[in-house]
């Protein structure tokens, strides 16, 4: 099943996939997406020192879903949305892996049922 | 070891659980709804402990070969099987270059039970003797496939209307 997500996989999905697991991680992106953000700004809500938000944002450039600013003072993050549509898209797939054949299988209880009534009517 | 992520998904089916376990076990009735969208085609099917499971899925020019070799078959309640992610034409387990720290063997528990007529199907997913980064691998994709997930899309759609606005 997860070999059909394969096929559209970015190298990356591990990254990502690691990345997306942490609840800060997940909340810092949602603070980027109102906008672009400083070190300072994102830690500014969290109970965290800078240097522990700049290595979170280290592992979410790393996965591509960030990408930092050359100002060297602020260097501002911004999301990359490529990246997570990527992860996005594979999860969404794998679900739908069993959801799909899981209707199939309603139609072919129905069908089985159907026979077996046929199968007595027959006799 | 501490306890290994899983991802749990329960389905009902207005099926008595005898009729569901034959759909689940006899290659022809499981080939005609394992998959969805694709052609199914099992290869080797020896439904006891050990036994193994040759699938290939075909979508267009595209197959996707798999290994599995069922750990439990307990009918009609419980049937369970560890699969070898991707497999070459021999069934050998390759390792995929795109997803190197995804689990290797995965094992697949389907649980029947009936009430009233209604068959019910858990199916878990856990990594098989896998490595601490396979596990965190699964642990990354569970905790958005699993009880967070629903609002873990959410939250992606979200962020994908703002970026877009």
């Amino acid at each position: 099943m997860k070999q059909i997500g394969y096929a559209k996989a970015s190298p990356n999905l591990d990254a990502i996939f690691s990345a997306l697991a942490d609840p800060t991680r997940r909340a810092i992106l949602v603070r980027l997406a109102e906008g672009e953000a400083s070190v300072g700004e994102i830690a500014a809500p969290f109970s965290m020192s800078q240097p522990a938000i700049s290595k979170h944002l280290k592992v979410l450039e790393r996965a591509g879903l960030i990408v930092r600013g050359v100002d060297e003072q602020r260097r501002p993050a911004k999301l990359q949305a490529d990246a997570m549509g990527v992860a996005v898209e594979w999860l969404a797939e794998f679900e739908q892996f069993w959801d799909g054949s899981f209707d199939q299988l309603d139609s072919v209880l129905m069908q089985m049922k159907k026979s077996e009534r046929g199968e007595t009517g027959n006799e | 070891m501490s306890e290994l992520p899983k991802y749990v998904v329960d389905r009902k089916f207005e099926a008595p659980r005898e009729m569901v376990w034959r759909a689940w076990t006899e290659p022809e009735l499981l080939a005609r709804w394992y998959g969805p969208g694709v052609e199914t085609i099992i290869h080797k099917f020896d439904l006891r402990a050990d036994g193994e499971w040759l699938n290939e899925m075909k979508r267009g020019e595209y197959s996707m070969l798999s290994r599995a070799v069922f750990t439990e078959v307990s009918p009609p309640e419980r049937l369970a099987w560890r699969q070898y992610s991707s497999t070459d034409r021999n069934w050998q387990s390759i390792p995929n270059p795109q997803m190197p720290d995804w689990p290797r063997i995965m094992l697949t528990t389907v649980t029947f039970s009936e009430q009233g007529g209604v068959t019910n199907v858990r199916l878990e997913w856990a990594p098989y003797e896998a490595t601490e980064m396979e596990v965190a691998c699964f642990a990354g994709a569970v905790a958005n496939l699993g009880k967070g997930w629903e609002s873990g899309f959410a939250l992606m759609d979200q962020l994908f209307a703002e970026l877009q606005a």
